[in-house]
């Protein structure tokens, strides 16, 4: 791992290292059992979009139509488990179909299409095509099993959390020892030395997408069986936070650059955020615009840092030739 | 360009009250704000930018020409430009970190997205809105010049005009399209290329406190959440009116058209009684294919 991210990673972690510090000393209710087991949970979603983020944006590619397949898919699922079918269904299902959005984005982007454009339309699309469908109604009546994937709250809870660490720590693991995790980080740093190598960007390029359409699939059920309802306006915002947390990480959008683990402490600090203001008696209206500053902040930090070292500019295009 | 006759045609066979000319007055007024952001981006993403932030900044703006009129009792044209300049003075937090620190333009607006948007929302305490403005100032939005020509008009043709000017008739257009080709062969050719960007940034920003100021005067409301989502409207109609998302190429008459094809869509579809969502998975169809179809014959003509 370079320096760089080395650096980013502790930053990162000695400003969330700071955050807590001053809640303890200012509202040590925060750390309430219930209260840290809740932020887990609330997080487990965007830590799991975060992590197939990380991945598309190594690649050097963006995807801002996360929070519209956040809500179609949290809206099917539960619709899904309305019309009977069985939750061991529904989840798989789910997944497939996030796996299906994720490589409409792909496969238009291996076009050679830029994927800000790509993702913007499909967000829009989506988002659109969802709500002329549920004309604004939110899914209730949902079925016993659909809530906490019929484990009851607890159980419920520490799936739902364990899940997502589980798929951390597998991503985590991945991207430094699998050579499809190289293969990202070789894409997103130069794609024609990468298909030199042997890599086919084209193809990693096309998986990241998909891995993040699955990601954001499955950390939607796990949100909507919190619920005993499905709003239709679910995910809103979703890829903002998301990419605001990747890059905070570490993780740059130039590609080639960053880490899983930044990813997991760009979404811790800026998780605790909301909550910590909350505590601090500060008003939660504030929350967005702390959040936009931690994210100036940390990029601009590292801009400094890096001094009047203007960074390679390379076109964003997927050039494989 | 052609899709727009195609959408002309159309809608005037199936829209009711569609081909007249109070209709096409409306949809120039409608499209008033998403117009000015969309010529205040073309600069910016020709020069191989981009600014996530010009909607939250019209929530700014909004917010500021509110606070400014109703609680501190300027007048309200002077809130506005105080506004104004409240938001070129936020613009200028986007020019110096993606000018001066040479950071990426996407990450740096999606930084200030969130902090203009939550400082709007965390001055109003997510609330307050500011209501009951003079008939003065909502004549810029609602009033109608000769009682036909909407009162925004003349300001957005000098927009367009200006920006047209700026973009194609000037030295700073010229070098700005250099710019977005290539950054360092700019640098090379003794362009200024921290200060022009910082111009287009600013520039930017400036004419979305103005988007901000027709907003409130249309709605005849001042609120935090003005120009949500206009941003995205705003780049997808610079990109169909034929801009390349990673500079280098564009025109101000190509965003015009862009402007217009979204928002004779959104009026088209709403006066021939189909769904407005109609309006959005259209947008977004027509954006990939548009692209699609460019990059396929850019292929042919230079494989």
């Amino acid at each position: 791992m370079r320096s760089e991210t080395r650096q980013r990673e502790v930053a990162v972690a000695t400003a969330y290292g700071l955050l807590l510090v001053v809640l303890a000393a200012a509202a040590p209710g925060f750390f309430a059992p219930g209260n840290l087991r809740d932020l887990l949970l609330d997080n487990a979603a965007v830590l799991l979009a975060a992590v197939g983020m990380t991945f598309v944006i190594l690649a050097r590619q963006i995807d801002i139509s996360i929070g519209s397949q956040f809500a179609v898919v949290a809206v099917v699922a539960g619709s899904l488990s309305k019309t009977g079918v069985p939750m061991g269904l529904v989840v798989p299902l789910s997944l497939l179909l996030g796996a299906a959005l994720g490589a409409l984005n792909g496969a238009l982007v291996v076009l050679d299409l830029p994927s800000i454009v790509v993702t913007l339309a499909t967000m829009t699309a989506l988002r659109e095509a969802l709500r002329w469908q549920t004309q604004g109604e939110d899914v209730l009546g949902l079925p016993d099993d659909f809530q906490w994937l019929g484990l009851g709250q607890d159980a419920g809870r520490w799936v739902i959390i364990g899940l997502a660490l589980a798929v951390f720590l597998a991503a985590w693991w991945a991207s430094g020892n699998l050579g499809a995790g190289r293969a990202v980080y070789a894409t997103g740093s130069d794609a024609a030395a990468a298909r030199l190598l042997g890599v086919r960007p084209k193809r990693v390029v096309f998986s990241v997408f998909v891995l993040l359409g699955m990601l954001t699939a499955l950390a939607a059920v796990l949100s909507a069986v919190r619920f005993p309802q499905v709003q239709t306006n679910a995910g809103l915002g979703l890829e903002l936070k998301v990419i605001a947390a990747t890059v905070v990480g570490g993780t740059a959008v130039s590609g080639g650059r960053g880490s899983l683990l930044g990813t997991l402490l760009g979404v811790g600090l800026l998780g605790t955020l909301g909550p910590a203001l909350t505590f601090l008696k500060v008003s939660a209206f504030w929350e967005q615009a702390f959040q936009g500053a931690i994210l100036l902040g940390a990029v601009a930090l590292e801009g400094l840092r890096r001094g009047a070292q203007p960074p390679i500019v390379r076109s964003r295009r997927l050039r494989t030739a | 360009m052609g899709f727009l006759l195609v959408e002309v045609a159309v809608f005037s066979a199936i829209a009711t009250r569609f081909a007249t000319l109070v209709n096409a007055l409306e949809v120039l007024r409608i499209s008033a704000e998403l117009g000015l952001l969309a010529l205040a981006l073309t600069p910016v993403i020709v020069s191989g930018g981009i600014d996530l932030s010009v909607g939250s900044l019209m929530g700014l703006s909004a917010v500021v020409t509110g606070m400014l009129w109703r609680d501190a009792g300027l007048p309200i044209f002077w809130s506005a430009a105080a506004a104004i300049a409240v938001a070129g003075a936020a613009g200028g937090v986007n020019a110096v970190l993606i000018a001066r620190l040479q950071l990426s333009p996407l990450i740096v607006t999606l930084g200030t997205y969130s902090l203009f948007r939550g400082l709007a929302k965390g001055l109003t305490a997510g609330v307050e809105t500011y209501t009951h403005l003079p008939d003065s100032f909502l004549f810029l939005g609602q009033g109608y010049l000769w009682g036909v020509v909407p009162a925004q008009l003349p300001l957005i043709a000098a927009a367009a005009a200006g920006y047209w000017l700026l973009l194609h008739r000037t030295t700073v257009g010229r070098a700005l399209h250099a710019i977005g080709f290539s950054p360092e062969g700019a640098r090379y050719a003794g362009i200024p290329v921290a200060r022009r960007l910082a111009l287009v940034y600013v520039l930017c920003s400036l004419t979305s406190g103005l988007a901000a100021v027709l907003y409130v005067a249309r709605l005849g409301q001042a609120k935090a959440d003005a120009g949500t989502s206009y941003e995205l409207m705003a780049i997808a109609a610079v990109v169909l009116g034929g801009t390349s998302i990673f500079g280098g190429r564009g025109t101000v008459h190509g965003t015009v058209l862009g402007v217009l094809a979204i928002a004779v869509l959104q009026n088209g579809l709403r006066l021939s009684d189909l769904p407005v969502e109609l309006a959005g998975i259209l947008a977004g169809v027509l954006l990939v294919s548009t692209l699609g179809v460019r990059r396929f014959l850019s292929r042919r003509s230079h494989p």
